[in-house]
């Protein structure tokens, strides 16, 4: 049998043997076994068989051969030969793919190229009756001519263009109609189309709007978004279709269908950004006269933001060139009906479509300079007329409202005083008018009724954006805009909800970006004046001003100028025998903290001042003033070291490192020299005072780097000596709390940051020591298993199960007291904390929670199971061990994010029920951790998950008893007890996955809450009527939700 | 829905519209601004006391206004509170039973101020503010939804309309108008 009658058995089912085949004939061909022409020979017994299959195979041959072959392996002659031959036979299996091959090699010609050309547009008139694969096949070889030989179908001119367009037209794939489109579009923007552009046009026009939607789990991943994109290309290519285009589109949008509206406008948009102005020109006003209805009275808010889009772009193309404005302009004649429909719209500024009237305004005037020109040209100076005749201040709000979106515009095309780049070369036509704004803001601002503070404020952000505006005001105008708002802070009394000082503030801030001078010459003066020397307890009206001094404060050179202000301050009332409050001071340093919080502490020039200042200065005084030697206790007091640390704190991360070494060498004895101040590690009879500076000791050491690790006092040979002296107190009774916490935090730090991993087993030997062996634990000592636990959990210590295990066994300690507060000490374990952070180097691994949740939660829900079955003879000894566990259980779960007790849920749910049926005022907290943790479980999943662990009863049986203000049990239920379990109950009504999810068929399945619904309503019927006005709105909310969203059957029918 | 009958009325803006003061807020102090952002020092879960939990919070307008402001004007997407429709001035409480100061009963009046005069919804939106209320109060309050005098030419029919309870039954049992209710409500949270 010869090759080609193996291949044409074998091809339809063996397509590597077939390959193979053609391979071997090529191969011969190449080594001269076989010629070309014995090969095409070899094919005329079938290729003129009857059989449409036998004389593609036939053909399929050939192509597969000349596949195979070396690219320059065929002469020009040859190529020419097969061309033709593939030309006649091209509607042929096989042809298509072989001129395919042919047309990419170097010696195919323009000639063949407009050959096969030719040959596609004769035979092909039923193209549109073909399989999809083989109508692909055909579009792609014209394709690939399209690229590769573009001359020669453009030098056919008129031929191929007809040619193209009847070829495609009618195709209906999507797959095909990406295809057909790319080509169009190259037609559309080289052929020449003057006689043609109809018929073009027309081709693609018939598929819009495009309504296809692809098959669920469609392999080519073609969406509808894809096809209206080369569409719209399409659409928009040429010019010539503007006088189809543009009415045919504009027509669209009087469909009822939003979408199809969305289609219209985003193809009007493209159609304005690509045709030439003088086109755009042409039908600007009709597109104005048609969008102008779909802004007045916008159906829905997307096609009104298209629609000022398009009316935008239109102004931004006429714009293109203009130097000059003029009344003849194309623009301005655009604008005129424009500017002209807005001025009486803004006759009654008050009403609803003002509002459009002004949008329209702003998105044309922040298109181009000559556009924002010949707009405010127009429109301001009858605004000021209409204003001058106001009859109401509501009317001359909405229309400050109007000049606002003008002075935003303004920014827009002349920008700030900190934008960078090239000035503009036209004038701001604002600024003919700068008097009278300034004017009339000011009146605005400063001379209406103290109680219009809505008025006051549009005034107030109108004056903000000119001030803001570059090369706008002067620096004296702007500084009087500070003065208002220096007088608006500090002398006018509070009116409701403070609206205007808010906003006065942000307006300081965001002018100190700009023009910090005037903040320092004129803001700073006027307010440090008003501070106090001391704290007399008369007046705390010291606040307010610091706290927007902090705001404001942020730029570089205004916080220099705050720091040495403030710090001066302090100092004087470091020295005073009488400082008053030590609220005034903690109040400074509060301020210098907030804003070195705001900004990068690190980049600044001035940390090394700042920290010679705050971190050794002050931490001497401190020294001094726990040994009694200071003029008063303002440093002696626990909140203002709390303070004062975090300020050293934030410093110490922010200096070099050889700084930081000092640091640590210092950590306890705080840079005072050892006759002076005895640190606090091993010292014996050390007082109150004295221990209270490990506040201070454990924010610097919380800030130090790892790497200052051996620089601190008392670690060599090892750190055991430190560990055990720190142990030692913490466990002690009579600590005040403040100083106590922070031994807690000292000894965390030291494990989890400072100990390495060949002496963690100090630690482990320190914990062993305070648990093992003992029943009875007093709060201290459970604090501090606590805090050693969370420093070795946190890094993931090789004990850590070991640890929890042990944590869990105090919780069935036979004591009640030792059992409640090991409960209570599991928020500690992955409590955020602002000492052990991240921030400061804690070594945090990110697997911690997850492993801490679930040890815990299986040996939890089994010791309750253990609890539940054990006969009542138990019971008087371990009545508080379920408790226990449960608020154990609360405490990790507010510690922890949902995404981690998804899995677990099945488990979780019957504990987190249980935990819900307690009633006592102790386990308030607990029912609230867990009601907080069930509102984001249904929150994030739905009924669903609930459902599925078949809860659902149980859980709204449980809510509702909760939202009882008194029930016959004498549950005690809080009010955000109660308003947190009606929040879950319309969680659970708004959260019907799928329901909601499905945007055409929603799943017609019963929803899992219709048996609860009755129960609900009626019971939900009473709480409208609690006693406290939260738990009333949110058992209205939950309600309406339940009577609105609990259905039987999915609202389809219309 | 057919031809709008007033397509620009006035609107007020969101931020007048009356509101609960809160007056609980003690000025200048440390819960305040920046200086809330520096926590005191504190450890393990504070039971917070709530110690005003004794203290009652009854039903008053500003609460009813609050219930009926946030309703979706069948025409426009605005809130009935913007279009001013609904105000905390044409709301009253008043003891159902004044001759029986024991008795818990209440009425609550609504007076409707339609946009313009001729409004032909005006059944609808007092019919969106009974059943608003009616789902949102305990059961001891009456409900009694009105058109003010002197606002609307056929007031006193519409009013006939809103106050027999077999022809607000009758309406509620009606699919269309219950839609366009529901629709209006989406918007109350």
């Amino acid at each position: 049998m010869s090759a080609l009658q193996t291949f044409m058995l074998v091809v339809e089912h063996d397509k590597e043997e077939a390959k193979r085949i053609a391979e071997s004939v090529a191969h011969d061909l190449e080594s001269k076994k076989t010629s070309l022409i014995e090969i095409v020979q070899g094919l005329a017994e079938y290729i003129n068989d009857e059989d449409p299959i036998l004389r593609g195979k036939a053909v399929s041959f050939l192509t597969s051969v000349i596949k195979s072959l070396p690219p320059r392996f065929l002469s020009r002659q040859q190529i020419q030969v097969l061309t033709t031959f593939f030309g006649d036979r091209i509607e042929d299996g096989g042809a298509i793919a072989g001129l395919k091959t042919l047309q990419a090699l170097d010696r195919f010609t323009k000639d063949m190229a407009a050959e096969t050309a030719q040959a596609m547009f004769s035979n092909f008139q039923d193209l549109q009756s073909r399989s999809q694969s083989q109508r692909f096949q055909v579009y792609q070889l014209l394709n690939d001519l399209m690229s590769n030989h573009r001359k020669a179908l453009l030098e056919m001119g008129d031929i191929s263009l007809i040619g193209i367009v009847d070829l495609m037209t009618g195709e209906k794939d999507p797959r095909n109609l990406m295809m057909v489109f790319s080509i169009l579009k190259v037609v559309m923007m080289e052929w020449e189309i003057t006689n043609h552009a109809e018929l073009l046009f027309d081709s693609v026009y018939n598929y819009f709007p495009i309504t296809f939607r692809p098959p669920p789990n469609d392999p080519y991943g073609i969406t509808a978004q894809d096809l209206k994109g080369r569409l719209q290309d399409c659409i928009s290519s040429n010019r010539l279709f503007a006088p189809q285009a543009i009415p045919a589109l504009l027509e669209k949008l009087d469909s009822t269908s939003p979408n199809v509206k969305r289609d219209a406008l985003n193809t009007l948009i493209a159609c304005i950004h690509s045709y030439d102005p003088d086109t755009v020109s042409r039908c600007s006003i009709t597109i104005w006269e048609v969008l102008k209805f779909e802004i007045l009275n916008a159906q829905e808010e997307f096609l009104s933001e298209l629609s000022l889009e398009a009316l935008k772009g239109i102004a931004q193309r006429l714009s293109e060139g203009v130097t000059e404005t003029t009344q003849e302009l194309p623009l301005a004649q655009y604008l005129k009906p424009i500017t002209k429909e807005c001025n009486e719209q803004l006759q009654e500024p008050q009403q609803k479509q003002a509002k459009p009237a002004q949008q329209i305004l702003g998105s044309l005037s922040s298109s181009s300079v000559p556009a924002f020109t010949l707009v405010v040209q127009t429109v301001v100076a009858p605004i000021f007329t209409i204003y001058q005749e106001a009859d109401g201040i509501v009317k001359q709000r909405a229309l400050l409202e109007t000049l606002s979106v003008l002075f935003e515009s303004a920014i827009n095309i002349f920008g700030k005083w900190t934008t960078r780049g090239s000035e503009v070369s036209f004038v701001n036509p604002l600024l003919e008018f700068k008097d009278q704004f300034s004017d009339v803001l000011g009146q605005a601002l400063m001379g209406a009724a103290k109680e219009e503070a809505s008025f006051r404020v549009t005034a107030l952000k109108g004056f903000l954006r000119l001030s803001t505006l570059r090369d706008f005001f002067q620096d004296n105008e702007i500084g009087l805009f500070v003065q208002y708002l220096d007088e608006i802070l500090l002398q006018e009394e509070s009116v409701g909800r403070d609206d205007l000082k808010k906003e006065a503030i942000a307006a300081l801030a965001e002018i100190s970006k700009h023009k910090p001078r005037l903040i320092m010459d004129i803001t700073f003066p006027a307010f440090v004046a008003t501070l106090p020397d001391e704290d007399d307890g008369t007046n705390t009206i010291y606040l307010s001003t610091l706290d927007t001094l902090a705001q404001i404060s942020v730029e570089r050179d205004i916080f220099e100028t705050l720091f040495r202000r403030l710090f001066s301050k302090l100092s004087i009332l470091l020295q005073k025998e009488q400082p008053g409050s030590v609220g005034y001071p903690r109040a400074i340093l509060v301020t210098l903290l907030y804003v070195m919080q705001q900004r990068d502490m690190k980049a600044d020039p001035n940390v090394d001042l700042y920290f010679d200042k705050i971190v050794i200065g002050l931490c001497r005084s401190v020294s001094e003033a726990a040994s009694g030697k200071s003029k008063n206790r303002v440093l002696n007091d626990a909140t203002i070291l709390d303070t004062l640390g975090r300020l050293c704190n934030l410093l110490v991360r922010s200096v070099s490192i050889q700084k930081q070494e000092q640091v640590a060498e210092n950590v306890y004895s705080l840079f005072s020299s050892p006759s002076d101040f005895s640190p606090v590690p091993f010292s014996q009879g050390a007082t109150a005072d004295q221990e209270r500076t490990i506040i201070v000791s454990t924010y610097l050491l919380a800030g130090l780097s790892k790497d200052c690790g051996n620089r601190i006092p008392y670690t060599s040979p090892d750190v055991s000596g430190l560990l055990q002296d720190l142990v030692m107190r913490s466990v002690s009774y009579d600590t005040e709390p403040a100083t106590h916490l922070s031994f807690l935090r000292h000894l965390a730090l030291l494990v989890n940051k400072f100990l390495s991993k060949q002496d963690l087993n100090i630690a482990e030997t320190a914990f062993d020591g305070l648990v093992s062996g003992k029943g009875i634990l007093n709060p201290g000592t459970i604090r501090t298993v606590f805090w050693l636990s969370k420093a070795l959990v946190l890094r993931l210590a090789p004990t850590t199960t070991h640890i929890l295990t042990s944590l869990l066994g105090l919780l069935s300690s036979p004591d009640q007291q030792t059992s409640a507060a090991t409960a209570r000490g599991f928020s500690i374990l992955l409590g955020d904390d602002d000492v052990l952070s991240a921030t400061n180097g804690a070594t945090i691994r990110l697997l911690s929670k997850q492993r801490v949740f679930t040890t815990v939660v299986p040996l939890i829900s089994s010791r309750i199971r253990d609890v539940n079955t054990a006969g009542p003879a138990d019971h008087t000894k371990s009545d508080h061990i379920k408790p226990a566990h449960l608020t154990a259980l609360a405490c990790i779960l507010s510690t922890i994010t949902t995404a981690l007790v998804m899995p677990e849920l099945p488990t979780l749910l019957p504990l987190l029920l249980q935990s819900l049926d307690l009633q006592t005022l102790d386990s308030v907290a607990v029912r609230a951790a867990t009601l907080d943790t069930l509102a984001v479980i249904i929150r994030d999943n739905g009924v669903a998950v609930i459902d599925q662990c078949g809860h659902v009863h149980s859980l709204v049986e449980r809510l509702l008893k909760t939202t009882q203000a008194k029930t016959e049990t004498n549950a005690v239920n809080t009010p955000r007890l109660r308003a947190d379990a009606l929040k879950c109950l319309y969680l659970l009504a708004t959260k019907q996955t799928p329901a909601d999810a499905g945007s055409k068929a929603p799943e017609p399945s019963i929803s899992p809450l219709l048996p609860e619904k009755n129960e609900v309503l009626r019971s939900l019927r009473a709480v409208l009527d609690d006693p406290k006005r939260d738990v009333r709105k949110a058992a209205v909310d939950a309600r309406s939700a339940w009577l609105r969203g609990v259905d039987d059957v999915p609202e389809d029918e219309d | 829905m057919a031809e709008m009958q007033n397509s620009n009325p006035t609107i007020l803006n969101v931020a007048d519209l009356p509101t609960r003061s809160r007056s609980t807020v003690k000025s200048a102090d440390y819960g305040n601004g920046i200086f809330a952002a520096v926590a005191n020092p504190a450890d393990f879960l504070s039971s917070d006391s709530e110690d005003d939990d004794l203290l009652e919070e009854p039903i008053d307008e500003q609460e009813i206004y609050d219930l009926i402001k946030t309703i979706s004007d069948p025409e426009h997407p605005l809130s009935l509170g913007e279009l001013a429709v609904v105000s905390l001035p044409d709301i009253f409480i008043k003891p159902t039973l004044p001759n029986v100061p024991e008795s818990p009963l209440q009425t609550v009046t609504v007076l409707i101020t339609p946009t313009i005069t001729h409004c032909s919804l005006a059944t609808v939106i007092g019919l969106g503010v009974r059943v608003r209320l009616e789902q949102s109060l305990p059961p001891r309050f009456r409900v009694d939804v009105r058109i003010k005098e002197g606002t609307h030419s056929t007031g006193d029919e519409v009013n006939k309309q809103l106050g027999d309870k077999e022809r607000v039954a009758a309406a509620l049992e009606n699919g269309a108008l219950m839609q366009v209710i529901a629709k209006m409500m989406e918007t109350c949270q």
